[in-house]
């Protein structure tokens, strides 16, 4: 048995192991007013260049990922933010996102009054959404740990026997080059926390939901910048469930501490 | 008013309008060190976006993307933010072969940590903000300007007010020795004949015709006509019907001057005059593509707002109706609405926009810039899911 760990009660997101309040950009255009809400609010929030000029399976798909990210149980609750004019509507997404959790809001940039408007109407609502939605804290053993396979790793069957062997569910997902489009898999299945394995020629990343454990690898680049990882591969069987715990209840990642974390979101059409 | 544009000179002989010091991260993972480098800077500016280093189909278009707007002549200087792979250092060493003189490569392998780059990078931006501050502007000839026309969020209005008055205070610029660049394609769609129509030759036309159609076969290979997603939701909203109507107005932004040419998206004119760029009906997209090709100015035309700028090209927002202008004034710097309200004839408007582009160029700043809108967006032509 894992350790207890502090985590969240987030209605029908499930437990999670943060308290985030997403705000989520419903466009490539309201993601710097979005910014701004979330730096006075403390909330997460992040770039993406998606909402618009899409077509095809696309619409739907990208649709489905925000409300993926919306859903994830590390997020207590989610405003949306909206230009107005874009293909991926704000107030369709949120009423999407209501009828399985009633903490969302939104908020329409062009029906708010400009930038400065919608930022003070952003602000408000979210001060709200935390105000009716406080954190309600219970205790969890049992996580969902996404593992991003971005290179071989020869200790990854034990890896996965250990944390399971201590109640933990492991979903494993290989990356091609960069783990930008593995980290966007594993939100969607609602991991809890991502232990990382980026290839030899790729630095760490994060991303904005979830905890990241970026795991060197004994190659040079990981070592010349080693100090922006948690943990070397070499250690990672004696140490990783007490880190695991330790992030789970609250201790930040580099990643977390590096605010780092782009999101890309899986694309199958070209944009227009 | 003056009437004489004053601008820094490269040693290319382009122009800046501005006079920017650029953190530009090559890659995603150093996207969120670059606004946090800006932020703590004095006045550098920075772009993210969201390329780990992919090796794919769409790698020449992102290596040419990047190459040409670090080269961008309102750049002062660039900081770039670099793993080392041989594709950032093509990146670096293309953007000096376009002219750019004065920049720094931080490696984050060499330096060790997101957390020391960040502070390296903070006094490296510095130091150049210094000499960008000290850097004078001088009186610059007209061909300096290079302006890229665009709309977003278009309505019924577009094709009646901003676009036609744009067209005029470009067709203005372009009499004067200056270069202007209209671009996305999806908007040009059932248009291209009447732009073919006015190339200054008929192997211009030809190009224009014959990128128009690789642009549309390029979705239906998709398995998709576009004409059923365009005009978006939000254009239907607006009062526009089909693709056909929204191209109309949308080409009207070139005013009626000759084509001199046609550019690939991010490729720079050569000569001034009048050309049109291929690039997607994608507001940022485009942006980037602007960037890239070194357009130093932008005009950009509303029916519904947008907030969005960029991160090095001043970013002029023109509302088509006087609404819309007044619900949202942050957003909007001049209102062509005023042409639908009898206020204002076309070109009158159109001077007014003349007007604001050289006050632009000399430096007065956009909404865009005051709200610190630097939006950016790599264009894709392939799918990013394997």
């Amino acid at each position: 048995m894992s350790a207890s760990i502090k985590a969240f009660a987030h209605g029908n997101r499930g437990v999670g192991i943060r308290n985030h309040q997403l705000i989520l950009p419903s466009v490539i255009c309201s993601t710097h007013v979005s910014r701004r809400i979330a730096t006075e609010v403390g909330g997460v929030t992040f770039a993406h260049q998606h909402g618009c000029a899409i077509i095809g399976d696309d619409v739907a798909g990208i649709d489905n990922f925000f409300i993926a990210l919306a859903d994830h149980p590390n997020v207590n609750s989610v405003l949306v933010i909206a230009l107005g004019c874009e293909t991926i509507q704000g107030q369709e997404l949120a009423a999407k996102l209501l009828e399985s959790n009633e903490s969302t809001q939104y908020r329409i940039i062009q029906e708010s009054g400009g930038v400065e408007g919608t930022v003070a109407a952003g602000v408000k609502a979210a001060k709200e959404l935390n105000a009716a939605f406080p954190p309600a804290t219970l205790e969890t053993t049992s996580l969902r740990i996404g593992i991003d396979k971005g290179r071989e790793v020869s200790v990854i069957s034990e890896l996965q026997k250990l944390l399971q062997g201590v109640g933990h569910e492991v979903i494993i997902s290989e990356s091609q080059s960069s783990s930008a489009d593995s980290f966007s898999r594993l939100a969607q299945e609602k991991a809890h926390i991502i232990i990382s394995f980026p290839d030899e020629n790729q630095p760490t990343s994060g991303f904005p939901l979830m905890p990241v454990i970026n795991v060197a690898s004994d190659g040079v680049l990981h070592q010349a910048i080693r100090a922006d990882f948690d943990i070397d591969e070499s250690a990672i069987l004696n140490d990783i469930l007490a880190l695991i715990d330790s992030v789970a209840s609250g201790t930040q990642t580099v990643a977390e501490k590096n605010n780092s974390g782009e999101i890309r979101a899986p694309r199958v059409v070209r944009s227009v | 008013m003056t009437s004489q544009l004053f601008a820094y000179k490269r040693e290319t002989g382009q122009w800046g309008l501005r006079n920017h010091v650029l953190i530009l991260p090559l890659h995603s993972a150093l996207a969120s060190s670059a606004r946090a480098i800006a932020d703590a800077s004095d006045g550098a500016v920075a772009i993210s976006h969201d390329w780990s280093g992919e090796v794919d189909n769409d790698l020449p278009r992102i290596l040419f993307t990047l190459t040409g707007y670090a080269a961008n002549p309102n750049n002062y200087a660039v900081v770039f933010l670099s793993i080392g792979t041989p594709n950032e250092k093509q990146i670096i060493a293309g953007a000096q072969s376009l002219g750019l003189t004065r920049f720094t490569t931080l490696s984050l392998p060499e330096i060790g940590s997101m957390e020391k780059l960040q502070e390296k990078a903070i006094s490296v931006a510095n130091e150049y903000m210094k000499g960008a501050a000290a850097e004078k502007r001088i009186a610059a000839p007209w061909s300096a300007i290079v302006l890229g026309l665009e709309c977003g969020g278009s309505d019924a209005l577009s094709g009646i007010t901003a676009n036609p008055a744009l067209g005029v205070a470009s067709d203005r610029l372009v009499e004067l020795g200056a270069t202007s660049v209209l671009g996305e394609t999806t908007e040009i769609l059932g248009a291209e004949h009447l732009l073919a129509a006015r190339a200054i030759d008929p192997e211009v036309g030809k190009k224009i015709v014959a990128m128009v159609a690789r642009y549309e076969a390029s979705i239906n290979y998709e398995g998709i006509d576009i004409r059923g997603a365009q005009p978006s939701r939000g254009n239907i909203e607006g009062g526009l019907s089909t693709l056909e109507e929204k191209s109309l107005g949308a080409a009207k932004k070139a005013g009626n001057a000759p084509f001199t040419g046609v550019l690939e998206f991010g490729e720079k004119p050569l000569v001034p005059g009048l050309y049109f760029m291929d690039t997607p009906g994608h507001d940022i997209e485009q942006l980037a593509g602007f960037g890239a090709g070194h357009i130093n100015i932008v005009v950009f035309t509303s029916g519904r707002g947008t907030p969005t700028g960029s991160a090095i090209m001043p970013t002029i927002k023109v509302s088509t109706n006087t609404p819309m202008f007044e619900s949202i004034p942050d957003l909007i710097d001049l209102d062509a609405g005023t042409i639908a309200d009898g206020v204002e004839t076309l070109a009158q408007v159109g001077d007014r926009i003349f007007d604001e582009i050289l006050e632009v160029a000399n430096g007065k700043q956009t909404k865009a810039e005051l709200g610190g809108h630097h939006e950016f967006s790599l264009s894709r032509m392939y799918n990013t899911v394997v």
